[in-house]
């Protein structure tokens, strides 16, 4: 449910956006690149991450007549859970969904051809364990790795270029960094293990768009 | 064609049909004649049959199973075969009248696509056969040629001669079958590739025919004089295999499988190869005149599965249908139709154990009783009868219908004046089954506290036993089943088998220990088993030029050495090479002639230098490696039989005889313990093995070989064989049944039951069991209750580390039996420090328990067993981690484990014992149904921290003994975490695990 509410409040916020008539929908691809933290236990400490994998996204933007705009967007990853010390490795498959909203700032006015932008935000990001438990896990005695959901917050900073193809037709390239909290549901540290900080998650994405009005 | 529902209910309707005459399967359609062959046309639904008295071709309808119309020819049609095509019918009429009366040996060919136009062609010797290959032209075999014959053009050509044949001449005396007459029989694989054929009643022949090439070459078989009947032949799919009467050769010739008691007539029998499901239908009988049955066989080594009852004799060639479901054979009326694609549908009946053991003990002298299924295969309502061989033994019902469960109860006190392994067979009996069933065996053995060893049901016939030095294991030789049984000398549990040819002999191992050799009786090889794999390797041929079948193998440093009997009866000893695969009949024996008893086998010394051989005519014989040669031959006594044996220390073993090194009597061991059974050289001394009987208890006892006196003769717990056999037919007198394992530590002997093992030291002295304590075997703390599994611990509570699966659960195991209020409890588990055992139902409150061994009897333990006591089994492992609890999440059938935690809407399923009484009630020692469940009488509350879980079903496990199971759902309001407590109360008792509970 907190998920669902979470969704509500972001695509509430996106309306104002849609209303605005000079807007913008795409969808892109690409992959998303995960820093790691240390889950550390008396014994010792192992790195844990989300292994790199695919990335989509679709995004739903109002852009204004100035250099200002806002978008609402979508991301998909898989990127399996993993766990690595001393050449043991574990890993579990697992997926996230992340819904945020950004407020770009376009180096060139409306109407460029090639308009390179920043992008801030703020969003919900789902981590999902998705793989097949089995009774031993290696590396169990730092975390555990798990079938289960972790909801955090989302910061997200970025920035790209779009390029105008045809009159309604772009493509852009974007870099995101979306951060969260550790998800200590799906990566749970076992009994006198430790972990905590922020993950990064980079996510180079290449994608086309819609624009609504020619040129914008 | 016919459609294949159709055909099934037909087949069904015949097997049906046929177990209504007496028992008996198939269905017999009369010709008004005499069969002489048959052709299968599955394309117009016909099946053609040679009526070689009546001159007619009589096409039999495959849906009505009637002679539908019938296609007149020349007189004696004895032979016939349908071109691939199925345009041609060739016809072979053995016309070999004798004067005044012209031959009119000739062929017919009949077009079956044009109104059955027929053209006749003359030949100037009798036809044996004809047979069309692939490329749509026929051999036809004469008593002179082997002719290529082209149907399109009507030409013959010359491919080879044939020599050394005479063929019977007409008219024959009354009463002769068409194959006594014609004694000849061609079979074409089902591939059209190869034919396969075999010929003549003075000098047998057989051949091979390639269709490819055209080329006629020797079948393998070629026989001066004398019957080789039944007279038929069969291939199996690809033409590598070929069944000629009685012997199973293969592409080179050799005999790789023998029928054992053949009754040898021309014109009773048949045999057909079931590509499809790896079978052979034989009907060889052993005797002339006896009742008829189809064997079901397993082609590649003749391994018996089932007997089929006849309605009558088959008396020449089969044929399978495309699909295997119906098989038709020339038969004394005309031809039988067998349905053998829808056996289920006859009414069959089988036991669900071949041996039933009561294990008699020193605790336990009480009527005993175990249950036998009988039931139909095919799942019909078969009526039956069953009755026991001898007094002691009853059955309850003893008549009924399939399904049935059946009690059979003994009474040891009827046996106990045996002090060994009593065997009575159960029959069963049916007037509607087409089968005919086995006989269950039953074991009743009674022992005595001073009786060492433990014996293990091996049901069936073994001859053989041999301890292997370089693994940890031993292999047992099952002549019946031609296998060799593989042991694990730690446990003493079958860990695996290897097939070999048909009646396997003798065991041997090369002197690399990488390769096991097995001599047979009915095969003409020697199998070979690389022993890292378990995998058979290319036989070695035994034939050495004159049929010779081998009894044992001794391997020394020089030679590999093999008695043997050749086709005429004659022993022989033989040359075996490993390398070339074959064996020759060695020239001479040394100085002497290289002709030993029939009954007569080898043994090596364990330093390989020295093969004894021993005749049962009181013969031996010495080949000393070192000399390559036969160095002694000697006959001091009149008959050997027995144990035979040789050491690293050139003395030797034959029976009760000790000889030296020079193979002279040099002593007698003692005879008043009865036969001689086994004896093992170890060390210095030796260990043999005797018994007065194959019921009573056998003798096992060092011997000091200075002075040939046995030294703590002790008693076992059943007698060792006393004879073995060398097939059905043939009793040997000698054994070999006491294998030392290497390891030392224990002695594995055959016997009456099948293997005993005892401890390397069984004759030491035993002090008395003592038991400290008891606890549930669950985990070890816990209290027990009854019917719950419990460990006694202590010390000398086993000579032996055992555990048993029979089903029930003995009361005695391993020499150390339990009691309970002096009540017999079943054993699963038993070494020197802890007893795993069943608390009998009866057993609540303040209860005695006692431990009794070949030591003595315990101290008693006054113990008290609570209702209930439930314990979760601390059993599982994972990964490195052991004793985690037996708790399972029904959703991937896993552990719990952190890393497989609770979540939350699981169900798990929880292994425990110690849930007290149930409902229904379930014997001690007995497995629990499935159908109705035993549910516990008191249910238990199972908690996940505060929360209760809800609890679908508490109750004994089924199919187990004294395991229960608790099926729980997990609420959505499960606590999360690390650690949370799992708990299970019933009644005062309860114990708590700890899992990890996720969403």
């Amino acid at each position: 449910m907190k998920l669902a509410r979470m969704l509500v409040v972001c695509a509430v916020a996106a309306v104002p956006a849609a209303m605005a008539q000079r807007w913008e929908f795409g969808g892109g691809a690409g992959g998303g690149f995960y820093t790691s933290q240390d889950v550390s236990a008396p014994s010792g400490s192992a790195a844990a991450k989300i292994q790199s994998n695919v990335a989509a996204g679709v995004w739903l933007a109002n852009n204004g007549r100035g250099r200002w705009g806002g978008e609402a967007r979508y991301d998909y990853q898989r990127g399996a859970l993993q766990l690595s010390s001393g050449g043991t490795q574990a890993a579990f498959g697992a997926e996230t969904h992340a819904l945020h909203y950004d407020i770009l700032w376009h180096a060139a006015p409306s109407g460029a051809r090639v308009r390179p932008f920043v992008a801030a935000g703020a969003g919900v990001k789902v981590y999902r364990g998705t793989g097949a438990e089995v009774v031993f896990q290696p590396l169990s005695n730092f975390a555990l790795l798990t079938k289960a959901r972790d909801l955090t917050a989302l910061v997200s900073v970025g920035g790209g270029v779009k390029m105008q193809l045809t009159s309604h037709l772009q493509l852009r390239m974007d870099l995101h960094d979306y951060l969260t909290s550790f998800p200590m549901q799906v990566i749970a540290p076992n009994v006198g293990s430790k972990v905590g900080g922020w993950l990064h998650d980079f996510v180079p994405m290449v994608g086309l768009s819609y624009t609504s009005t020619p040129g914008e | 064609m016919l459609p294949k529902s159709w055909m099934l209910a037909i087949t069904g309707a015949l097997a049906l049909a046929g177990a209504a005459l007496a028992g008996s399967f198939g269905l017999v359609v009369p010709i008004g004649g005499s069969a002489a062959d048959l052709a299968l046309d599955e394309a117009r639904g016909v099946l053609y049959v040679a009526n070689f008295t009546a001159n007619r071709i009589e096409v039999v309808s495959l849906k009505t199973n009637r002679v539908q119309t019938s296609i007149n020819v020349s007189a004696q049609p004895g032979s016939i075969s349908l071109s691939p095509d199925g345009r041609w019918l060739l016809v072979a009429h053995f016309g070999n009248n004798a004067a005044p009366a012209s031959p009119t040996n000739g062929l017919t060919l009949i077009d079956l696509t044009n109104n059955n136009a027929k053209q006749a062609f003359a030949l100037g010797n009798p036809p044996l056969g004809v047979a069309f290959g692939y490329d749509k032209k026929a051999l036809v075999v004469t008593t002179q040629e082997y002719i290529l014959f082209d149907p399109v053009l009507g030409t013959t050509q010359v491919l080879n001669t044939v020599a050394n044949v005479t063929a019977n001449t007409l008219p024959v005396k009354a009463a002769t079958p068409p194959t006594s007459i014609t004694t000849s029989s061609i079979a074409v694989s089902s591939d059209y590739l190869h034919a396969f054929g075999i010929g003549s009643s003075s000098t047998t022949f057989t051949f091979r025919y390639d269709v490819a090439t055209h080329t006629v070459s020797p079948g393998g078989i070629v026989l001066a004089s004398g019957i080789f009947g039944p007279r038929v032949v069969s291939l199996n799919q690809d033409g590598s295999l070929g069944q000629a009467g009685w012997v199973m050769v293969d592409l080179a010739g050799n005999f790789i499988n023998l029928f054992p008691q053949v009754s040898n007539q021309f014109s009773v029998g048949t045999s057909v190869f079931d590509n499809k499901r790896g079978l052979m239908y034989a009907h060889m009988p052993t005797t002339a005149g006896e009742a008829p049955t189809l064997q079901i066989l397993d082609s590649d080594n003749l391994t018996l599965r089932e007997r089929l009852n006849l309605p009558e004799n088959t008396t020449g060639k089969s044929v399978l249908t495309r699909d295997a479901s119906v098989m038709y054979s020339v038969s004394d009326s005309g031809v039988l139709v067998l349905p053998i694609g829808n056996l289920n549908a006859a009414p069959r009946l089988t036991a669900s154990a071949e041996s039933l053991v009561f294990r008699g003990n020193f605790c336990d002298r009480k009527t005993a009783s175990q249950t036998l299924f009988i039931t139909d295969p095919g799942g019909g309502r078969t009526p039956f009868s069953i009755r026991a061989s001898a007094p002691g033994i009853s059955v309850s019902p003893s008549s009924g219908v399939t399904p049935a469960q059946v009690t059979v109860t003994v009474d040891p006190n009827v046996f106990s004046s045996q002090k060994g392994t009593s065997v009575v067979n159960l029959t069963l009996n049916s007037g509607a089954a087409v089968n005919v069933p086995p006989p269950v065996r039953v074991l009743v053995n009674v022992q005595e506290p001073d009786q060492r060893g433990t014996f293990i049901d091996i049901p069936g016939v073994l001859v053989d036993v041999l301890a292997d030095p370089a693994r940890n294991r031993y292999y047992v030789l099952r002549q019946d089943k031609n296998l060799v049984l593989v042991y694990d000398s730690t446990n003493n549990t079958q860990i695996g088998s290897m097939r070999t040819y048909n009646v396997p002999t003798s065991l041997a191992m090369t002197l690399d220990n990488r390769n096991l050799l097995v001599g047979h009786t009915k095969s003409h090889t020697i199998a070979v088993f690389d022993l890292e794999t378990l995998q058979p390797q290319p036989y070695i041929s035994s034939e050495a030029d004159n049929g010779n079948v081998v009894h044992s193998i001794a391997v020394s440093t020089n030679r590999i050495l093999a008695s043997s009997v050749d086709y005429q009866g004659k022993g022989h000893i033989l040359n075996v090479d490993p390398v070339l695969r074959n064996s020759t009949q060695l020239a001479t024996l040394g100085v002497y002639e290289n002709a030993v008893d029939p009954d007569t086998v080898v043994t090596t010394s364990s330093n390989a230098s020295k093969v004894m051989a021993a005749s049962a005519d009181g013969t031996v014989w010495l080949y000393d490696a070192n000399v390559d040669s036969f160095t002694v031959s000697r006959q001091d006594l009149k008959s050997l039989g027995g144990a035979y044996a040789a050491s690293a220390f050139d003395l030797f073993v034959v029976g009760n005889t000790l000889l030296d090194s020079s193979l002279v009597p040099v002593a007698q061991f003692e005879s008043g313990t009865g036969s001689s059974s086994g004896f093992a050289f170890v060390d210095l001394g030796g260990i043999r093995t005797t018994a007065p009987n194959a019921s009573s208890a056998g003798i096992i006892q060092h011997v000091d070989l200075s002075s040939a006196s046995g030294i703590r003769p002790t008693r076992m717990v059943e007698a060792p064989l006393l004879n073995t056999t060398l097939g059905p037919e043939k009793p040997s007198v000698f054994t070999r049944t006491l294998a030392p394992l290497p390891s030392r530590n224990f002695l594995v002997a055959l016997t009456t039951s099948g293997i005993t093992v005892l401890p390397w030291n069984y004759d030491a002295s035993v002090a008395p069991p003592k038991i400290s304590g008891i606890a549930s075997a669950a985990d070890g703390k816990s209290p027990v209750a009854p019917g719950g599994l419990v460990s006694i611990f202590g010390s000398q509570l086993s000579p032996v580390n055992m555990a048993s699966s029979e089903i029930p659960i003995p009361t005695a195991l391993g020499n150390s039996c339990l009691t309970v209020n002096g009540q017999p409890t079943p054993i699963i588990f038993v070494s020197a420090a802890q007893i795993n055992a069943q608390m009998p139902r009866q057993a609540i409150g303040n209860v005695t328990m006692t431990v009794h061994t070949p030591g003595g009897v315990s101290d008693n333990f006054n113990l008290t067993v609570v209702p209930n006591a439930p314990a979760i089994f601390l059993s599982g492992q994972a990964g490195s981690a052991t004793g985690l609890a037996t708790v399972v999440r029904e959703e991937n059938s896993l552990l719990v484990t952190d890393s497989n935690p609770v979540h939350r809407r699981d169900t798990l399923v929880i292994y425990l014992t110690g849930l007290g009484t149930t409902s229904p009630s379930v014997g001690d020692g007995m497995p629990a149904p499935s159908d109705p469940l035993a549910q516990a009488l008191t249910m238990p509350v199972v908690a996940l921290g505060d929360i209760t879980l809800p609890v679908l079903y508490a109750g004994l496990a089924p199919g187990q003994v004294g395991v229960y199971q608790i099926n729980a759902t997990v609420p959505t309001n499960a606590p999360q975490g690390l650690g949370i407590p799992l708990t299970i109360t019933q009644g005062d008792w309860t114990q708590t695990v700890n899992v990890r509970v996720v969403q």
